[in-house]
């Protein structure tokens, strides 16, 4: 064959291409569309069918096991079951359990492929929240699929299904971060249930890993339940890895226990800035008045984040607005900057200028106003 | 000696709710007529041919409690019940100030709900 | 003689023309696979999660500004409507000539601050801070003029949080389009250093609090090709592009970037007139060298909405802009083009910009001038001539048809007078209008046309550079 010959093969073949690809992606549409029309007209039929059963206790319509095989009376079935409360449910629980919904599901969850059916089993038994679900959706937490991981978090986390807890956490050093994410909002659903499991898990792991410790000291932190404060503090002692230690800083703050004062303190005479840092923050969070000189001399730090996060901390405990008027009129200028945007940003010269106006001042508001001035700001 | 049916109007854009409320109304013996937006839910009520109206306060367009205070300044008579979402406690409260007579929270109790609408129909 | 080398030329221009054919066929299905699986995983509440979890970072939406007094603040507002979680706003006066910076001030109550402004990328000289204590979080910073690319710097310098929205003040988000992109961020957090978001001409259509009431194809000629250009782009290029990795730009109208990432590359250019594919493509660059795990990748859900030229002068304007910063950027990244240390991209997506985007006005002009010639030498016969001209209109229609397809899955265009204007379009575009942009390119590449820099161009239509046909 001469060149052109080939050439006009090829562009030939480039044109045949196209044309099946825009001939497959108008037949994929159009099955796709007639699909979703019938599904939909059969969800709405299987909707007027269970609402019925719901209304009435002798409803007799009969509901037969192929229908309750059909997708769209599995989603007719759990939208009707998010809408209602009480006794209804147990309605819906005894048509569930005498079509074996849930056997059906848990099988073609256990199936190898394909995965669109595969995911929407197991959405579906996390949205029933049936309890007999449970031992299957423990087995798919380590799902080779992470979205059906993530359904199975959550179909437990519905069902309040406590075993669940130590499995998840389990979980957490060898996940994706975007599963992991998804798993900490689950144990968050746990509430208490959930604080001795990670605080066994970190007890355990913060001397070999990093990421799974931090994410579980993150969602410690998230559940707020103070029982964690006097483990934490521990770990904190203990602590090898850096980012571990500024995790548990951290936490220690939002959990604002005062009991973590002593620890905190201690952190913030570290010689790694980004701990002085997160430590001069976390005082400030559980508001120790006692720890006011430690935050204080913050100021003067040498680093710039310590001295911002010392400023601010300050305005959040008693007797922290003094020591940064009395910064504002010190030698050390850095730490005038600091204490000049720490109290701009908290509304304190605002706050004094206002008074002041207003002819009804507080001792140290001139002085306050006054020394900005001499700052530059 | 032959009962009128009373007649209902359902406004929800949730499909689930309006196929579960007409479920439950008709099994009851009344008459139900849906919509499924706010406007349509407006345009339908004003004439004031329902015994009673059950309306969203989530819905596209029209919020219901707007068209409720549409209806009360056309000075139409028909009772209205609210539905509104668990958390919305002002939803609620505002509703009741704008002339509707009660309101459901959803997720809702069946059997409740008939009896509330039972109450005000028969009242 | 002289038949030989026009049946050669012919030639060339023939494989060359197929080549670029072949790359578009493959980009179209490929992004038809990315996009079936993105709308799959779409559907499980994955957004509502996200929107109340305590892990989804915060992002600062970085917005330049200069001379934009006739809508800035309600651009502001409309922005700090986004659904997320947690986000500021920072916007950079760039030494605005106009009201911009009082408008600003007045509208959100802004007070002066001084807060030490770190300045990890230099910029022109700050003149001053400010900040507001209302519902929206928002710094102003206000500087000397310097461009945009330098305003883009100064708002990178201010912001607080680890990611940026980088946008222009008349583009309008959707909503959730911040969600969505983020999305892309959470999923990997370690390696996402850059997602590209959705471009969609707003001519013809009606926003309100940026919800979409009523889309619809523009009237306008000139705005309705550029409509079915953005399409094409969005729809069936750049998911391939974001699936090899290989993505050569994230459009600086929406693009969410990793702040540390930028800095260590230095900012954005100055003076650059495709400042946004400079900077992705340095992204590349830097992370290859250095051996650093990354990905840069596209969200087609991330929607955003702007204005685009309606008429043939400004739109001339525009393109020779952008193909002046194309450019720029092929000189600059020469080293990278069909380099196989740069991977896809060096070797696929660059490569093809410079052969199929940047060379491709000297191709067709070529192509233009060869074939009258050799039709009366009679070098070329009348059927190969139709032939040919059959085929590439076909192949034109072929690739606006896939990207049509892909895009009907989003439901903008739902009339049937739409799908049959963009469909007529489509056919047409190739009769005339895709020369006429030839023509220009060819001016932007030896010089003619005088384009002044971005900050004095008309308001109407040209802040934002973005989508490459």
């Amino acid at each position: 064959m001469t060149a052109i010959e080939v050439t006009q093969l090829s562009a030939l073949i480039i044109f045949a291409a196209n044309a099946l690809l825009v001939a497959g992606l108008i037949a994929l549409k159009t099955v796709h569309r007639s699909r979703a029309r019938r599904h939909h007209r059969r969800k709405t039929q299987y909707m007027a069918l269970i609402s019925r059963h719901v209304t009435y206790a002798n409803c007799t319509d009969p509901i037969t096991n192929r229908m309750a095989s059909d997708p769209a009376f599995l989603d007719a079935l759990i939208d009707v079951r998010n809408a209602v409360v009480g006794p209804e449910v147990e309605t819906l629980s005894g048509i569930v359990d005498r079509h074996g919904v849930i056997a059906l599901q848990e099988a073609r969850l256990r199936s190898q492929f394909p995965l669109g059916r595969r995911l929407r089993a197991a959405v579906a038994l996390a949205e029933l929240g049936d309890e007999s679900a449970a031992a299957t959706l423990m087995d798919h937490l380590a799902d080779r699929e992470p979205e059906v991981r993530i359904q199975a978090a959550r179909g437990l986390g519905r069902m309040k299904w406590t075993p669940a807890i130590d499995a998840i956490v389990a979980r957490f050093p060898v996940e994706t971060p975007w599963v992991r994410a998804r798993f900490a909002d689950t144990l968050l659903g746990f509430g208490a249930a959930a604080t001795w499991p990670l605080i066994a898990y970190i007890r355990v792991n913060h001397h070999f890993e990093r990421e799974g410790p931090v994410a579980a000291i993150r969602t410690l932190a998230a559940l707020g339940d103070d029982q964690a404060a006097q483990p934490l503090i521990e770990v904190l002692r203990n602590a090898t890895d850096v980012e571990v230690r500024i995790a548990t800083i951290e936490a220690l703050g939002l959990l604002g226990s005062l009991r973590s004062a002593p620890a905190l303190r201690n952190q913030a005479r570290s010689a790694d800035w980004r701990v002085r840092a997160k430590a001069m923050t976390a005082i400030g969070d559980i508001g120790d008045a006692g720890s006011v000189d430690i935050i204080a001399s913050g100021l003067n730090d040498a680093n710039w984040w310590v001295r911002r996060n010392a400023a601010a901390a300050l305005t959040r405990v008693k007797g922290g607005v003094d020591r940064l008027c009395a910064a504002l009129g010190g030698d050390d200028q850095y730490a005038a900057h600091a204490a000049a945007e720490a109290l701009t940003e908290a509304g304190e010269v605002g706050a004094a200028r206002q008074r002041l106006d207003d002819g009804r001042p507080l001792e140290r508001d001139r002085v306050l106003v006054e020394r900005l001035i001499g700052v530059g700001a | 000696m032959v009962l009128e049916r009373k007649r209902i109007l359902v406004g929800d854009d949730s499909e689930t709710i309006t196929t579960l409320l007409t479920a439950a109304l008709e099994s009851s013996g009344y008459e139900v007529t849906t919509a499924s937006d706010g406007q349509e839910t407006y345009d339908l009520g004003r004439g004031g041919e329902f015994d009673l109206v059950i309306i969203d306060q989530l819905m596209p367009g029209l919020l219901g409690l707007e068209v409720i205070d549409r209806w009360h300044d056309e000075g139409m008579q028909t009772p209205v019940i609210v539905l509104t979402g668990v958390d919305d406690d002002r939803t609620a409260v505002d509703s009741l100030d704008k002339g509707a007579v009660d309101f459901v929270r959803k997720p809702f109790r069946v059997p409740e709900l008939l009896a509330r609408v039972r109450h005000r129909l028969e009242a | 003689m002289i038949h030989q080398v026009l049946e050669w030329t012919g030639y060339v221009i023939l494989v060359y023309f197929i080549l670029m054919q072949g790359y578009m066929t493959f980009l179209g299905a490929r992004s038809a696979a990315a996009l079936r699986r993105t709308h799959h995983l779409g559907r499980y509440g994955r957004i509502t999660e996200m929107l109340s979890s305590r892990t989804t970072p915060p992002v600062s939406i970085v917005i330049p500004a200069y001379n934009e007094a006739a809508g800035i603040v309600d651009a502001v507002r409309s922005m700090s409507l986004v659904r997320y979680p947690r986000f500021e706003i920072v916007v950079t006066n760039d030494g605005s000539t106009d009201d911009t910076l009082a408008l600003l001030i007045e509208a959100f109550g802004l007070e002066r601050v001084t807060i030490p402004y770190r300045p990890d990328i230099d910029t022109a000289p700050i003149k001053g801070i400010y900040r507001g204590r209302g519902a929206v979080d928002i710094t102003l910073i206000d500087k000397a003029s310097g461009g945009r690319a330098d305003a883009l710097n100064a708002g990178l310098n201010a912001a607080r949080y680890p990611y940026a929205l980088c946008t222009d003040a008349d583009v309008i988000l959707d909503p959730e389009c911040l969600m969505r992109a983020m999305q892309r961020v959470v999923e990997d957090r370690e390696r996402t250093v850059a997602v590209g978001g959705n471009i969609r001409p707003l001519n013809g259509s009606r926003l309100e609090l940026g919800h979409l009431i009523d889309a619809s194809v523009p009237k306008g000629l000139v705005a309705r090709m550029q409509v079915l250009e953005y399409i094409r782009t969005f729809l069936a290029s750049r998911p391939a592009w974001s699936e090899m990795n290989a993505l050569p730009l994230v459009s600086g109208a929406f693009g969410v970037w990793k702040r540390s990432a930028v800095i260590a590359v230095g900012g954005f250019t100055n003076g650059h007139l495709g400042e946004d594919m400079d900077l992705t493509m340095r992204l590349h660059r830097h992370h290859m060298d250095n051996r650093i795990p990354y990905r840069i990748v596209y969200e087609p859900s991330a929607v955003i909405w702007t204005e685009v030229p309606d008429t043939l002068r400004v739109l001339r304007r525009q393109r020779i802009r952008w193909h002046r910063g194309l450019m720029t950027a092929v000189k600059d990244f020469m080293p990278m083009t069909f380099n196989p240390r740069y991977g896809l991209v060096g070797t696929v997506t660059w490569a093809a910009m410079v052969l199929f985007e940047y060379l491709a006005p000297i191709v067709e002009l070529a192509g233009w001038l060869i074939i009258p010639v050799a039709l009366a030498v009679g070098a070329l016969n009348i059927a190969s001539f139709g032939w040919l001209v059959l085929i590439a209109l076909g192949m034109g229609l072929m690739n606006s048809l896939v990207a049509l397809l892909l895009d009907e899955s989003y439901g903008y265009f739902n009339s049937p007078s739409d799908t049959s204007r963009l469909l007529v379009m489509a056919m047409i575009e190739n009769l005339g209008m895709r020369q006429i942009t030839v023509v220009w390119r060819m001016r932007a590449l030896f010089g003619g046309g005088a384009v002044r820099s971005w900050g004095d161009m008309e308001r109407r239509g040209v802040a934002s550079l973005g989508a490459r046909p």
